[in-house]
């Protein structure tokens, strides 16, 4: 569970995740996500949605959804690449957006794109089960499940690889026959748990 | 007879010759000593008019009584059992109640001492109508279960339980779905934040709120979700 405590200003929090507060608040829909018009259309084209709310007031609020666990990022002007289902809560200073990704967007079960989180405050991730950080350095990449992936940060470059097989194409993969593999230098948040994907049934 | 948090998920319980505790059926997980589980037909305390009284309420879930049956134990040493209770992985929480009143629904009770008085309340005897559309929203129906007296009770949630406490003039405000359970001097009211953007569809998912306001405690569980 996440509490935040506010003096007036502004958070934005997955719509309908706040679960209880002290002092007065209000919680207004952000159509489009805050992102204007354009961000409205690009999720929407892109379907990668996400539903947020703008919530305001003194006091403190508490926060979760679907009795996860709660990763804090602290942003200072680099950019955080997220699932939109991992998202939780963002300062109201951060900027969100949407990006390709590629291939690896489809065997992940999430599309073809992802969200970005921009800016300086902190951002609130859930994960299924508490996320382990893991650092990538340029002498050491780092391959993980699409399944397990919740996010990442730094200056990496992501690649999609299979390991598909004649025993695959039978039916007695081991159930890893896609992988994301991350090079460059950055931080990769990955939770104990695997999501539904198209990749992790082969 | 204190339980005893093992981790989040599982509690023990020491049970003594000549006390008892209910629990819900079949959330046994392990014990030792000697224990005897027997199915509580009534759904617990009270004679036939209470367990008609729950049945009515829609308030009655399967329980059962553990003790320690009389005259076990080998000879000179004396009787006792340990039971560890958990049950399809809900996150447990332990009140330990001293005289004050406990307000939860039957269905979240994983275990209870048997020193507690179980009684059932019609949700609308506190604010007619509007006790009954809080029941329908928060999920409790129309009664709820309330416990009383000296003891400890341990209770599941969907995801861990943060404890709010409510002071006079600093009422709290909890989404009706992530409501576990309160105690103390509490008065509760639905209060609906309804705009013209729910009537169109673009609600922000908070339009109805339970607000609690006494002196009490509240306890919310981290998820939006029924157990």
């Amino acid at each position: 569970m996440l509490a935040v405590d506010l003096v007036g200003d502004t958070v934005r929090a997955k719509n309908g995740s706040m679960v209880a507060y002290e002092g007065r608040m209000s919680f207004k829909k952000l159509t489009g996500g805050g992102e204007g018009l354009r961000g409205m259309v690009t999720r929407r084209l892109t379907g990668e949605q996400m539903e947020l709310m703008e919530v305001k007031g003194e006091g403190t609020c508490y926060f979760a959804d679907r009795a996860g666990d709660i990763n804090l990022v602290t942003l200072n002007g680099e950019r955080l690449h997220v699932e939109s289902g991992n998202l939780l809560c963002v300062d109201g200073s951060l900027h969100t957006g949407t990006t390709f990704t590629g291939l690896r967007g489809a065997a992940q079960g999430n599309g073809l794109f992802t969200t970005t989180v921009e800016g300086t405050g902190t951002a609130a991730l859930t994960s299924d089960g508490p996320a382990v950080v893991l650092r990538v350095t340029p002498r050491f990449p780092l391959r993980v499940d699409p399944g397990a992936y919740v996010a990442h940060t730094g200056n990496l470059r992501q690649e999609f690889q299979t390991g598909v097989n004649f025993r695959t194409l039978v039916g007695e993969g081991s159930g890893e026959a896609f992988q994301m593999s991350f090079e460059g230098d950055g931080l990769v948040y990955v939770q104990p748990s695997e999501r539904n994907t198209i990749g992790g049934d082969l | 007879m204190p339980f005893r948090q093992i981790n989040s998920k599982v509690v023990e319980a020491q049970v003594a010759p000549g006390r008892r505790l209910f629990s819900l059926r079949g959330a046994m997980i392990a014990y030792k000593g000697e224990v005897a589980f027997t199915p509580n037909v009534q759904g617990g305390q009270g004679g036939v008019g209470s367990m008609i009284g729950r049945r009515l309420a829609g308030e009655a879930t399967p329980l059962m009584t553990v003790e320690v049956p009389p005259g076990s134990g080998g000879p000179g040493e004396a009787p006792y059992g340990t039971v560890l209770f958990g049950h399809g992985g809900h996150h447990v929480e332990v009140i330990d109640l001293t005289g004050d009143t406990l307000h939860v629904e039957a269905d979240r009770l994983l275990a209870f001492d048997g020193t507690l008085e179980q009684g059932t309340v019609f949700l609308g005897s506190q604010g007619g109508v509007m006790g009954v559309v809080r029941g329908q929203m928060t999920g409790q129906g129309l009664f709820t279960t309330t416990l009383s007296g000296h003891g400890s009770v341990a209770v599941m949630a969907h995801g861990g339980v943060i404890r709010l406490p409510i002071t006079p003039g600093r009422p709290v405000h909890v989404d009706p779905q992530a409501y576990v359970a309160h105690r103390g001097q509490v008065t509760n009211k639905l209060s609906t934040a309804l705009g013209w953007r729910d009537m169109v569809g673009r609600g922000s998912g908070e339009a109805f709120q339970l607000e609690l306001s006494g002196q009490g405690e509240v306890f919310v569980q981290a998820s939006e979700e029924k157990l």
